[in-house]
């Protein structure tokens, strides 16, 4: 079983799409769609069946601007603030304008949307400002509905693959190299554009529970998009502003409380009070969340005890069905009967992801990365709050826009040496005797990162980590042992996450000054610092093969911020924060 | 696998596996067809529907939820009477995936069946298809004796959004089911029309709660003049549900003759409906609504606090 | 360093009696993201699937899209 095969296919194409899960299936559709003449090949480490994030569905979209309920201007400000300021508008705004022609495709693929009793759709308020969560009752069919327009747009789709390096090549994208997950044979691809859908970095920090693999975040996300990026020398903008999430304690698995927000229910300490100010997800939340973790009014519960029975079988009903289905399973285990008891909750670890901040592969309007040729999309690309809908509508803008670009295009000539250099790397841990497993690796990376780099943030705690990571890679490059392809699969995956760990210190140390709450929480740098760090950091591979860090200039706003709005989340932080003193005392 | 990309199906392969004598074999065969996206697979599925082996059955039945069109819908309404009650729910579900206007002629003929369960699964099929010449069989459905039927009647009534359709909803918010009222009313609001306001109007007095929040919630999407006053008698409801429901209503029709009962209400326990008025009282953007909500600057809530203080700013502006 | 075989409980449960693998089906471990199943043979010489890697994300799809309902997920018990 899995055993290690000598072989290497080679195979050209016009577009590659890397991942399957949400953005890719879009970016390879429409790309296929705007230029129908060309070779569209979408890769996937996984199957696209139910490969993602969104692999057994979704219960609604967070992010839907719909006219009628919210403009784009509205959205963009919103997320402007949300982000403190950090952000180019201009992708944002891109997506507030597409994404309801995407809502309305999605419809007609047959992915199932809230409607009203007249068939419209039922949005739900969760901010006096906008309107934007529409829920998705049937979420689970999302990924059948994909694979099937899919197969009838005959995209060619290569399952479990895995992406490990990309190529370049007179100075711009030339194609990527790929190993198969299940037998170790090797696959150059060779292609004009190559559009990067690989998701978030799920397996940075380590959770609790003593499993690898029990992350909130899809386990096939290992950081390889960021990975990937780097070494193609693309920069990564803002990655010290890292994605934490409230969860479900031990079970690992999202809240919901955005779903469960409309009906009435709501985030509440040990005495069921409300103690968050800012109900939008945000670094700001974060820290109040975590706060009040670590005051004596812990723990954090989510509270539904007080709703009617029939509106709690509402909630019930869309938070079990789909997502992450065993949930109910969980919580019959514990004996929570949401009637009665509220959610116990707790925060992430670590991870990158663009969903709830500006970090990521810096991509432009278009979705395109600082490498020509190279596109990226979803939770790996810069577009914050991006979501379920704006991968799929950042994934859009991808395809389509490597569909025109190809036109006037040839393969870029690829390097023979690098694609021998990469299989060397690859195949290195096979050919020991013995060594260590790549579990081990995995594990003590993860660890490194939950001890050292997990906010609130200490400059000296980093700088140990980036000791800790040099010793480790060392160990990966010199001793690790590979005896079948899965466990191939497995250190390459250790490799991307070792990488992200990296990025994340240098990252963080870069940048001086706290801001976005507990993301970017310095302890000795308190409070943001506009006049030095009003601007994103970009991240890029510098000649040692270590990370280097500039700062680059926010883009001018497309929609002007008044100075009073620009304050809205911090004020809300120094209100509560007074209270909260005065509470602890 | 030796290929680098999926493969799609055989069709000549995937006929002989269909005839194997192994109802494990021919279930194979089905999944192969469903993923096969290539509506050449209809044919052979609608045959696969009427398999001796349930499970072959229930397998066929899932997989044309992957394909749409008359003979789909044909193939699946039938297999709604299957003997096996798995078999006929998948094929219930597969009929709500359908998306093509032509698919809902097959499913009409059925709306006279004998079995309840297939009267509603056919209507449930038919509803998103907003086909016009639906209208008629629906709202004889709505003097079926079954509630579900008649929820579903509802149900395609209401996505037409036809005012020919209003009457047979108005009469529909008297059905003796609280849960057929509730569909009735929510489906009133694509009307502008007077006797729709009325009926809404009437639903806010309804025996159960659930049917009077849905009627305040829908009352702003209509044009009601009485809409306003009708809210305000609402805000004294036994249920916290519906009086939270008028309260928003309130702030959208911005009715600024709610600002007195809406301030009340704001020394209400329940912290949520504090924070609804608080929120409503800055959208009516009447100054009047300053007096109720200082006194709440401190809430201890801090949602409340907040929606307090958006208002005041608003209201101070 | 010598390498040891280390005993863990594995989530989920494929009931061979119902698995039709040897009819060709292998849509669980088609579907699994994390690529830990795989069809075995059983000591009467069928065939079924199992959980070859403790390395699940407790998921589900394997569990859903089983054909037979023979495959289910239970929560691992670090995780309960
Ligand atoms: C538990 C959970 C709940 C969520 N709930 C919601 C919600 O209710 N609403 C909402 O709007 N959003 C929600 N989100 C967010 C949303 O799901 C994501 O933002 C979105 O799906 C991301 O899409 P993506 O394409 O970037 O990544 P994914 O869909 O994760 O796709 C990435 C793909 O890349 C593949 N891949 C990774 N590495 C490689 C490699 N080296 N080679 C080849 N392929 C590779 C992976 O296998 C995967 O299929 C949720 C996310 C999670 C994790
Ligand atoms: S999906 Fe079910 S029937 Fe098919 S191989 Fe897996 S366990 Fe067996
Ligand atoms: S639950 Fe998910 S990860 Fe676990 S075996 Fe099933 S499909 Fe694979």
């Amino acid at each position: 079983m899995d055993e290690i095969r000598d072989g290497m296919n080679r195979i050209d194409c016009d577009i590659l799409v890397i991942g399957g899960g949400t953005a890719g299936p879009m970016a390879a559709l429409k790309a296929k769609a705007r230029n129908p003449g060309a070779n569209v090949v979408l890769l996937e480490k996984a199957n696209v069946k139910r490969s993602g994030a969104i692999s057994m569905g979704m219960d609604g979209l967070n992010n839907a601007v719909i006219p009628g309920h919210a403009t784009p201007e509205q959205y963009v400000k919103e997320i402007t603030i949300a982000n403190d300021g950090i952000v180019d508008q201009a992708p944002v705004y891109r997506y507030a304008q597409n994404c309801y022609d995407i809502i309305q495709e999605l419809d007609r693929f047959g992915i199932r949307f809230q409607k009203d009793k007249n068939g419209e759709y039922d949005v739900k308020k969760v901010h006096h400002i906008g309107t934007y969560v529409l829920p998705m009752p049937n979420g689970e069919t999302v990924k059948k509905a994909l694979y099937r327009q899919l197969r009838k747009a005959r995209i060619n789709i290569s399952n479990r693959y895995m992406a490990t390096r990309l190529l370049t090549g007179e100075g711009r994208i030339a194609g990527a190299i790929c190993v198969n997950t299940r037998s170790a044979e090797f696959l150059v691809i060779r292609a004009k554009a190559v559009i990067l859908c690989l998701g978030a970095a799920g397996r940075l920090g380590l959770p609790a529970s003593g499993y690898l693999y029990g992350t909130y975040e899809n386990a096939t996300n290992s950081g390889d998009g960021y990975a990937l990026a780097y070494h193609a020398g693309a920069g990564l903008a803002n990655l010290e502003c890292y994605q934490i999430n409230p969860l479900i304690k031990d079970y690992n698995g999202p809240a919901c409380a955005y779903v469960a927000g409309p009906f009435g229910a709501y985030t509440a300490n040990a005495k069921g009070e409300r103690f968050i100010e800012c109900d939008y997800w945000s670094g700001q939340m974060m820290q109040e969340f975590y706060d009040e973790l670590v005051s004596g009014n812990g723990p954090v519960y989510l509270k539904l005890n007080h709703l009617a029975p029939e509106t709690i079988g509402e909630i019930e009903d869309i938070l079990h069905k789909v997502e992450r289905p065993t949930r109910g399973t969980f919580q019959a285990g514990r004996g929570t009967d949401y009637r009665q008891k509220m959610i116990e909750m707790h925060i992430s670890e670590i991870g990158f992801c663009s969903g709830h901040s500006a970090s990521g592969v810096f991509v432009d309007e278009d979705a395109r990365t600082t490498v020509t040729g190279l596109y990226a999309a979803g939770d790996m690309a810069s577009v914050p709050h991006n979501y379920m809908l704006g991968a799929f509508t950042n994934g859009a803008v991808a395809g389509e826009h490597a569909g025109d670009w190809i036109r006037d295009v040839d393969h870029a000539a690829i390097d023979e040496g690098a694609i021998e250099a990469e299989r060397r790397r690859v195949l290195a841990p096979t050919l020991r005797e013995d060594g260590i497993p790549p579990n081990q690796i995995e594990y003590k990376t993860r660890r490194m990162v939950n001890d050292y780099l997990q906010p609130p943030k200490v400059t000296s705690k980093m700088e140990l980590a980036q000791e800790r990571f040099a010793e480790i890679r060392e160990d990966l490059s010199s001793g690790m042992l590979v005896r079948n392809s899965h466990e191939l699969l497995r250190s390459l995956e250790a490799s991307s996450i070792l990488d992200c760990a990296d990025m994340a210190a240098a990252a963080s140390l870069f940048r001086t000054e706290s801001r976005w709450g507990l993301y970017h929480n310095r302890v000795e740098f308190e409070g943001r610092d506009n006049e030095n760090w009003f601007c994103h950091t970009l991240l890029t591979r510098g000649r040692d093969g270590m990370p280097t860090l500039r700062k680059q200039p926010v883009a001018p706003y497309v929609v002007e911020i008044d100075d009073t709005e620009k304050d809205a989340y911090y004020r809300q932080r120094v209100g509560s924060n007074a209270l909260k003193t005065v509470a602890a005392e | 696998m030796n290929g680098i990309f999926d493969d799609f199906a055989d069709f000549d392969d995937l006929e002989e596996n269909l005839a194997d004598p192994d109802p494990g074999a021919r279930r194979v065969a089905v999944m192969e067809l469903a993923d096969s996206a290539d509506p050449a697979a209809i044919p052979l599925l609608a045959r696969a529907i009427g398999d001796p082996d349930a499970g072959v059955r229930l397998q066929a039945a899932l997989a044309l939820g992957e394909y749409d069109g008359p003979e789909t819908s044909a193939a699946l309404a039938g297999a709604l009477s299957d003997s096996d009650a798995e078999v006929a729910q998948a094929a219930a579900a597969s009929l709500t995936e359908l998306k093509e206007a032509e698919a809902a002629a097959p499913l009409l003929s059925y709306l006279s069946d004998a079995t309840p369960f297939v009267r509603a699964s056919a209507l449930r099929g038919i509803r998103e298809l907003r086909r016009p010449e639906a209208l008629v069989p629906a709202t004889a459905a709505l003097e079926d004796a079954s509630a579900e039927v008649r929820a579903e009647a509802v149900g395609v009534i209401g996505w037409l959004k036809d005012e020919a359709g209003l009457a047979a909803l108005i009469g529909a918010t008297h059905d003796p089911s609280a849960e057929v009222r509730l569909l009735a009313v929510g489906a009133l609001g694509f009307s502008q029309s007077l006797d729709a306001c009325a009926a809404l109007i009437a639903a806010l007095g309804d025996p159960d709660w659930r049917v009077r929040e849905v009627a305040a919630e829908t009352l702003p999407k209509t044009a009601s003049p009485e809409a306003t006053s009708s809210l305000i008698d609402v805000l004294s409801d036994d249920a916290w549900q519906v009086r939270l429901k008028a309260v928003r209503s309130l702030g959208k029709l911005r009715a600024r003759a709610a600002v007195q009962h809406i301030g009340r209400m704001m020394a209400h326990p329940l912290s949520n409906l504090r924070k609804e008025c608080a929120a409503a009282l800055g959208e009516i953007g009447d100054s009047a609504g300053l007096a109720y909500l200082g006194a709440h600057r401190d809430d201890q809530d801090p949602d409340v606090r907040k929606n307090v203080r958006w208002a005041i700013g608003r209201l101070s502006a | 360093m010598p390498l040891a075989q280390t005993v863990t409980a594995v989530p989920v449960v494929v009931d061979d009696a119902k698995c039709i693998a040897d009819k060709g089906c292998t849509v669980c471990v088609d579907v699994c993201p994390l690529d830990v199943l795989r069809i075995a043979e059983t000591l009467d010489g069928r065939k079924t699937a199992y959980m070859a890697y403790d390395e699940c994300w407790y998921c589900m799809p394997c569990e859903a899209d089983c054909p037979t309902g023979a495959v289910k997920v239970n929560l691992p018990y670090l995780l309960k």
